[in-house]
């Protein structure tokens, strides 16, 4: 009985923070409009529901790829494109972040340099990747 | 019957210091040929150093003054209820050592921020974890992903902020430069309701 009542209990637990975490990745998307953008800029937009299907579907996956640790053994290189898949998604999120705060509407305003706003943009894009490189190849190896 | 004006103020309008505002700098007029020539040059106000950079002509202040040229005059105005004047004195090229040191700020903090970023969300046992999904190896520094992932980084941005597709896919303005036209949009909302309430105060000031 007291087994039931224990697995009853955690699936409840398991299924309500499920649904905190689920939630709270599609809100953080949602305020960040990274999807309205990308379905923009790939011209896409009347498949909206099916990007959003691929969130979905790819948090499920992976979610349960990991907690359940299904490994196959495969080949390094394909890394590669997972790599620059995952980045080119931290990196939309780093973007559409500062775009949220007003960065750069107001640092260029308030220094009159609307007119070099690229070279600022430039500035950001360059340092968060020679960043990103500097961690991983001396940062943590050191 | 009197002749109408129609009146459009434009929204804003720069013009350098010493010049007096003239209506046809800050508006868009339609009447009879030959009233037009005066009003477009009728002296609206000689801005001093006093109001500022910035000057409000409120179009109340500008029928008055067309009355003071054709008393009987009908207007009819479209549009702003208001011009915000800048005055500006010589664009002043944007300085070098600020524009490096905002760039070099920009750099160096966006580098920590990511840095920051993969320690809060522990990135490193992350990138171990994938590798060991999809390959069944365990690696300590799996580069293999690290690599491409850092200059997906940077792609992922430069899209988000459509840059290298600007002008090939669509006019559709990016994310910035509607933050941008955003952005500026509240400041002159707020300069102008500030003008309008510094122009009362001086008003009150006046009638005492």
């Amino acid at each position: 009985m007291n087994a039931v009542i224990a697995a009853v209990s955690q699936a409840f637990l398991g299924l309500a923070s499920g649904l905190a975490v689920g939630s709270g990745l599609v809100a953080f998307l949602v305020v960040l409009d990274v999807i309205p953008r990308l379905a923009q800029i790939s011209g896409t937009s009347t498949r909206g529901a099916d990007l959003e299907m691929a969130v979905v579907t790819g948090a499920v996956f992976w979610t349960v790829t990991d907690l359940f640790g299904l490994t196959v053994p495969g080949p390094s290189w394909p890394l590669i494109f997972i790599g620059l898949l995952t980045g080119g998604f931290v990196g939309m999120m780093a973007a559409a972040l500062t775009e949220v705060l007003n960065v750069f509407p107001i640092t260029a305003r308030r220094l009159r340099m609307e007119i070099h706003i690229k070279w600022l943009l430039a500035a950001m894009v360059i340092g968060k990747v020679l960043g990103s490189l500097f961690d991983w190849l001396y940062f943590r190896t050191h | 019957m009197q002749p109408t004006i129609y009146l459009r103020l434009r929204k804003r309008v720069r013009l350098p210091r010493g010049k007096p505002v003239l209506l046809g700098d800050i508006a868009q007029l339609l009447t009879e040929p030959e009233w037009e020539g005066p009003l477009l040059e009728l002296e609206l106000h000689r801005p001093d150093r006093m109001d500022g950079n910035l000057v409000l002509i409120d179009i109340l202040s500008v029928i008055s003054k067309i009355k003071t040229l054709h008393s009987d005059a009908e207007i009819e105005t479209f549009g702003e209820p208001h011009t915000l004047v800048e005055v500006y004195t010589k664009r002043k090229p944007t300085n070098v050592v600020a524009f490096i040191i905002v760039w070099l700020l920009l750099f160096f903090g966006s580098g920590l921020a990511i840095m920051n970023f993969h320690e809060d969300v522990s990135m490193p046992e992350v990138h171990q974890r994938i590798v060991y999904l999809l390959t069944g190896q365990t690696v300590e520094h799996p580069y293999w992903l690290q690599i491409p992932y850092s200059f997906g980084l940077g792609l992922g941005m430069v899209i988000f902020f459509n840059h290298v597709f600007k002008k090939k896919i669509n006019e559709e303005p990016s994310p910035l430069d509607v933050e941008m036209f955003k952005y500026e949009e509240s400041v002159h909302h707020y300069v102008v309701t500030e003008e309008y309430r510094k122009l009362a105060e001086r008003k009150r000031g006046r009638r005492r």
